[in-house]
């Protein structure tokens, strides 16, 4: 992406509520192409960086830009809009983040009786987390509105923002008379930078994969009714049912305390990320050593005895199907998990393979 | 405000007037924006691109321009062209411009 790609699209973040603003970003692109064509031809030789960066100096900020397209008076105007934007998905990502630890919080504390209630509490969980967004959502549009109105110009010591991997970058400041400088359009994203939702999301994940695993093995389950109506999972607080076949096997949970080893670091690799904002080698190290861990346990899995709970007896017997047929099943599900966990191992060496490279051309030194 | 930034200023106001005639005017023919600007700067009116392109865009929702995009090389360039309905108020546009003129002329002699 060159200068001039770059600045167009940062014009057109500030567009994104004109209409039509796909052909403005286009008809921009198109006139500072023609441009710096004249500029090289005048100064006869190709067209420079230097030469793109004069050009879109004195072409003006995106905020500036921006502006003149806006016909029509805004709640939140072009120079505020991108930073409006900004805080609104931190606000929105803690808000849903905040909600649903309270709400794991809550089942942990107090399990629904029945799958009813569950489903009942998640959508109301659901429904209050929509109420919070929409407050949350028009109390900062509210904020911002009344800076907008309220606040000129050469009073905003913030100017328009850019974002640069995870991190903010001041793209000018609101000050009329300082410069803006195209420069800081030219710094690339870093392969290394890490967005802040995907930790935070990891280990929520995990964590909640850590307490069905250790404290509702039951709910990983197969369970059926009299009408052959099969459900996976919450097999405790199905009402009605006929019975349940544990999905996993007694061998599969053997291996727990080692799967908890590598949950609890993954939580931990994700807490590093989210406290440093990026990889560095510690962390690419200590993610290739999880990925190591994930292997071992793969193949503990595969060489032991078969990790699934669900026999062709215990399909018979739950008279959905034949026993002919169940053991057609079991016999599938026999042959298809070791190939499942065959792809897990040869995935898992492609991502030790992608973070050695990475870790290689990771030139900057460990912040950790 | 100093008085350098007063003349530039009303200099601005004034010209930010004539530059719909004066778009207008330059339009019997298909032009892309950048030809346009240079277009009128040959011919003594500097406008800033930040002033004409979202102009163009405004005569245009008003359906007094009509614009296509073509494909010159590898660069697409969006073409402006006065549209029946701009022609037909060129000439009613031109008048009152004249009238300006004559009135400023009897004003400012």
């Amino acid at each position: 992406m060159n200068l001039i790609d770059r600045y167009v699209t940062e014009v057109g973040k500030r567009l994104v509520l004109v209409k039509g603003h796909a052909d403005i970003e286009k008809e921009l692109h198109s006139t500072l192409e023609d441009m710096l064509e004249d500029r090289a031809q005048k100064a006869g030789h190709p067209a420079d960086k230097a030469m793109e960066i004069e050009l879109l100096k004195e072409y003006g900020s995106p905020d500036k830009v921006a502006e003149t397209y806006n016909p029509f008076p805004y709640l939140i105007g072009p120079r505020l809009f991108p930073i409006f934007v900004i805080l609104l998905k931190i606000v929105l990502g803690a808000v849903a983040l905040g909600l649903t630890i309270a709400m794991g919080v809550q089942i942990i504390a107090h399990p629904p009786a029945t799958t009813m209630e569950l489903f009942k509490f998640i959508g109301q969980g659901l429904l209050n987390m929509v109420s919070a967004f929409i407050a949350a959502f028009g109390n900062l549009a509210l904020i911002f509105a009344l800076l907008e109105r309220f606040t000129p110009a050469s009073e905003l010591k913030f100017g328009a923002v850019q974002k640069v991997g995870s991190k903010f970058t001041i793209l000018h400041s609101a000050d009329e008379k300082e410069e803006w400088d195209p420069a800081v359009l030219i710094k690339e994203p870093e392969p290394q930078d890490v967005k802040i939702w995907e930790p935070i999301l990891a280990i929520v994940f995990t964590l909640f994969v850590i307490y069905i695993f250790n404290f509702n093995r039951q709910w990983l389950s197969l369970n059926y009714y009299d009408q052959g109506i099969w459900f996976v999972g919450f097999g405790d607080l199905i009402t009605g049912k006929l019975g349940s076949i544990p999905l996993f096997s007694e061998a599969f949970f053997h291996w727990l305390p080692l799967m908890n080893i590598a949950w609890l670091a993954e939580i931990v690799l994700n807490g590093m990320l989210l406290r440093s904002s990026q990889w560095n080698i510690s962390t690419r190290l200590f993610s290739i050593g999880i990925k190591i861990l994930q292997i071992v346990i793969n193949l503990l899995l595969l060489a032991g005895p078969f990790i699934l709970g669900i026999t062709a007896g215990a399909l018979a017997a739950s008279k959905v199907m034949d026993m002919n047929t169940a053991q057609a099943v079991t016999t599938a599900l026999r042959q298809v998990i070791p190939i499942l966990l065959g792809l897990g191992i040869f995935g898992k060496l492609v991502e030790i393979g992608q973070a050695g490279r990475k870790m290689i051309m990771q030139d900057k030194p460990a912040k950790v | 405000m100093t008085n350098t930034e007063n003349l530039e200023n009303i200099s601005l106001e004034l010209r930010r007037g004539v530059i719909v005639l004066a778009v207008l005017s330059q339009l019997s023919g298909e032009q892309y924006g950048y030809s346009l600007l240079k277009l009128l700067a040959d011919l003594g009116l500097e406008v800033d691109q930040g002033t004409l392109y979202p102009l163009l865009r405004r005569l245009e929702a008003q359906g007094m321009l009509q614009s296509v995009w073509k494909i010159e090389g590898a660069r697409p360039r969006r073409y402006y062209v006065i549209s029946t309905e701009g022609r037909k108020l060129l000439p009613e546009l031109k008048k009152e411009w004249a009238g300006i003129v004559s009135v400023m002329d009897r004003i400012l002699a």
